[in-house]
C-alpha cells in the first residue's frame, strides 16, 4: 500500500546540510496499522510528510498502490493525496467555521454535490461521535473533540490510507485512550491503513500491528509489535520500552544478587503466559524464585508478559531450570555478571 | 439656545458640504486602496519565502515598493506625484486630484496591514487542506482569506481611519472636506466654533467606525 525506497531529506541550514531523513525504507501492508516512534528531533515528522508530499524528498521513491508519486504531475498528485487523509497534532481546524462547516468544507471544495456533502458529513460526524456538535466551533470544543473533528473531516474523503501525525501527542491520558479507540475502530471498520508517528510507546503498545523505531533518520529496528516488545533490539527500542514498564534494575543490585545465584529475564509470549513456571521450577530443579519486578503488557495482537527473577540456587540447578524454561517457549536474558563460576 | 439655533443657520450648509466630501474622498480612496491594497498584501505574503508562490525577485520588488512609498509623508507625497495624478485623472485639484494621492498613500498601508493579518493564520491549517488534495487557489479564498476576516476587518478600519486623517490635507488641492474646514475657518479665519463643531464631527465618525469595525471583528472571530 505504501512504500518509501530509500527515502532521503536534506536540509540547508547556516551549519551545512541537515539529513533530516537518511535513505529510509519502509512499507506498510493495506489494512495494518504502522507506527514510527522516536525521539523529537529523529525524523519522524519530515518522514510522515514525505509520503503525501508535503515535503518532497531529496531522494528516494514513494509508492502509493505501486505508482511512484514523486513524479506525478501536480493535478494526478492532488488526487493521489485525496487517497491519503491526514491529521495533526494542532488539529489544524478553521477558527472561523463550525464543526459542519469543517468537514463539509474540503468536501465542497472538491466538488461534491450538496446532497452528498450533507450525507457525508452527517455519516461520519456520527462515526466519530460528534452529531451533537455540528454547529459549534472549535474553541468550544476540547482538545479531543478536536481531533475528532480533524478525523471526520478526513474520513469525509473516504481515504484508503489515514497518516497521523503525533495526533494524540497533545492530548491527555484518558482522551488519548479515546482516539486510539478510535482510530483502531477506523482501521477494523472501514479497512483504512494507517501510518502514524509518536513519542509514545503507549500509543505503538495499543493499535500498532508494526512498528519502526527511528533515530538520527534512519530506521534503527523493525518489526511487529510484539517481536518489539518481546525481543528489544536496539538500545533505543528497550529505553521506549522502559517508558511503559520498568525493566531494567541497578547494575549494583545486579551484581549483589549474582553472588547467589542469578538474576534472569525471563519474557512470555502468547501461551506461555498462562502458565505457572516459576513455582514448577521451583518444584522441580529446588531453586528459589524471587520475583524483582514483573509486568504484563497488552498489545493489539497479544500479549507480553515480562519477570525479572533471582534465582537462588546450585548453579547447576540454575542452569537446568534456565533450559526448562526455554524448553517451555520462556525467552530467557541473564542480567549482569550471569553466572558466579 | 439661540446661540445654537444661530450657528446652525450660519454654518450648516457649510458643513454639510464637507463632511459630504469626506465621504466621498474616502468612499472612493478607500475602494480603489482596497482594490490594490488586498492584492498586494496577499502577494507578498505568497511570494514571501517558505511560501506557496515563493518568488525571492517579486517578494523583494514590491517590499521596498512598499516601504518607499510609506516613508513619504502625505502632505509631501500629494505634491511630489503631482504628474502621475495629472497623468492618471487629468487633473490635480479637487476631490478628484486628491483621490490619486490618498490611494497611493493608503494601498500599501493597506497591503501592510494584510499581510500581517494573513501571516496570523495557522500555517498548520494550510497543509491541511494542502494534504487534502485542494487546489492552492482554493486554499487562499476558502482558508486564508477566510481565517484573515477578523484580522483584515480591523486593519481596514485602521486603515479607514488613517485615510480621514489624511483627507484633513486634501484641502491643499481643493478638495475641501472637514479637516479644510476646520483648518480654514477655525484656524485661519478665527471662527473657533467651527473649528470645534469639524473637531467633534471627527470624533463621533472614527468612534462609530472603529465600533462597526470592532463588531464585525468579533461576529466573525468566533473565539
Amino acid at each position: 500500500m505504501i512504500q518509501l525506497q530509500n527515502i532521503s531529506k536534506e536540509y540547508k541550514s547556516k551549519k551545512g546540510v541537515v539529513k533530516a531523513v537518511d535513505g529510509i525504507n519502509l512499507s506498510v501492508k493495506r489494512g495494518q496499522i504502522h507506527g514510527v516512534i522516536g525521539y523529537s528531533g529523529a525524523g519522524k515528522s519530515t518522514l510522515i510528510r514525505c509520503v503525501n508530499l508535503l515535503e518532497r524528498p531529496t531522494a528516494g521513491r514513494v509508492l502509493i498502490d505501486n505508482v511512484d508519486i514523486t513524479t506525478l504531475p501536480l493535478h494526478e498528485l492532488r488526487q493521489t493525496r485525496q487517497k491519503i487523509g491526514m491529521i495533526f497534532q494542532h488539529f489544524n481546524l478553521l477558527k472561523t467555521a463550525t464543526v459542519y462547516n469543517n468537514i463539509a468544507v474540503p468536501l465542497k471544495l472538491l466538488g461534491y454535490n450538496d446532497a452528498e456533502v450533507k450525507s457525508r458529513v452527517a455519516k461520519y460526524a456520527e462515526i466519530v461521535g460528534l452529531t451533537e456538535k455540528l454547529d459549534s466551533y472549535p474553541n468550544q470544543l476540547s482538545g479531543g473533540q478536536k481531533q475528532r473533528v480533524a478525523i471526520a473531516r478526513a474520513l469525509a474523503q473516504e481515504p484508503e490510507i489515514l497518516l497521523s501525525d503525533e495526533a494524540t501527542s497533545a492530548l491527555d491520558p484518558e482522551t488519548t485512550e479515546a482516539i486510539l479507540a478510535l482510530l483502531l475502530k477506523i482501521n477494523r471498520e472501514l479497512g483504512i491503513t494507517i501510518l502514524l508517528i509518536t513519542h509514545e510507546m503507549n500509543v505503538i503498545q495499543k493499535i500498532c500491528d508494526e512498528v519502526s523505531v527511528l533515530e538520527s533518520g534512519k530506521v534503527v529496528e523493525f518489526g511487529t509489535a510484539i517481536e518489539l516488545f518481546a525481543k528489544p533490539q536496539h538500545p533505543t527500542t528497550r529505553k521506549f520500552l522502559n517508558t511503559i514498564s520498568q525493566r531494567n534494575l541497578s547494575p549494583s543490585l545486579i551484581e549483589q544478587l549474582n553472588v547467589s545465584g542469578s538474576v534472569i529475564r525471563l519474557t512470555f509470549l502468547g501461551e506461555s503466559t498462562g502458565k505457572p513456571l516459576l513455582a514448577e521450577v521451583s518444584k522441580i530443579y529446588d531453586v528459589q524464585p524471587n520475583i524483582l519486578t514483573a509486568n504484563i503488557i497488552e498489545l493489539k495482537n497479544g500479549i507480553v508478559g515480562n519477570i525479572v527473577v533471582h534465582l537462588h540456587g546450585e548453579s547447576q540447578l540454575v542452569q537446568k531450570a534456565l533450559t526448562y524454561f526455554t524448553e517451555n517457549g520462556v525467552a530467557v536474558e541473564e542480567l549482569g555478571g550471569a553466572s558466579n563460576e | 439656545m439661540n446661540n445654537i439655533q444661530s450657528f446652525f443657520t450660519d454654518w450648516s450648509d457649510v458643513i454639510i458640504k464637507a463632511i459630504i466630501e469626506t465621504f466621498q474622498m474616502v468612499g472612493i480612496s478607500l475602494f480603489f486602496s482596497i482594490l490594490i491594497g488586498i492584492p498586494l498584501g496577499l502577494l507578498i505574503v505568497l511570494t514571501r519565502p517558505g511560501q506557496s508562490f515563493e518568488n525571492k525577485f517579486l517578494y523583494q520588488f514590491f517590499n521596498l515598493l512598499i516601504n518607499i512609498v510609506r516613508s513619504v509623508p502625505f502632505i509631501i507625497l500629494l505634491f511630489f506625484i503631482l504628474p502621475f495624478t495629472k497623468l492618471i485623472v487629468g487633473t490635480t485639484i479637487g476631490v478628484k486630484g486628491v483621490i490619486v494621492p490618498l490611494v497611493v498613500y493608503t494601498a500599501p498601508y493597506i497591503a501592510r496591514l494584510m499581510e500581517s493579518a494573513l501571516l496570523e493564520v495557522d500555517p498548520g491549517v494550510v497543509e491541511a487542506y494542502t494534504a487534502m488534495g485542494i487546489k492552492r487557489r482554493q486554499i487562499i479564498w476558502h482558508v486564508l482569506l477566510r481565517e484573515a476576516r477578523p484580522s483584515i476587518i480591523l486593519g481596514l478600519t485602521i486603515a479607514t481611519i488613517g485615510l480621514i486623517g489624511a483627507t484633513a490635507m486634501a484641502g491643499m488641492v481643493g478638495a475641501g472636506g472637514l479637516g479644510d474646514l476646520a483648518y480654514r475657518y477655525g484656524h485661519l479665519r478665527y471662527e473657533v466654533d467651527v473649528m470645534y463643531a469639524t473637531v467633534f464631527i471627527l470624533i463621533i465618525l472614527v468612534q462609530s467606525i472603529q465600533s462597526i469595525g470592532n463588531r464585525f471583528a468579533a461576529k466573525l472571530k468566533k473565539d
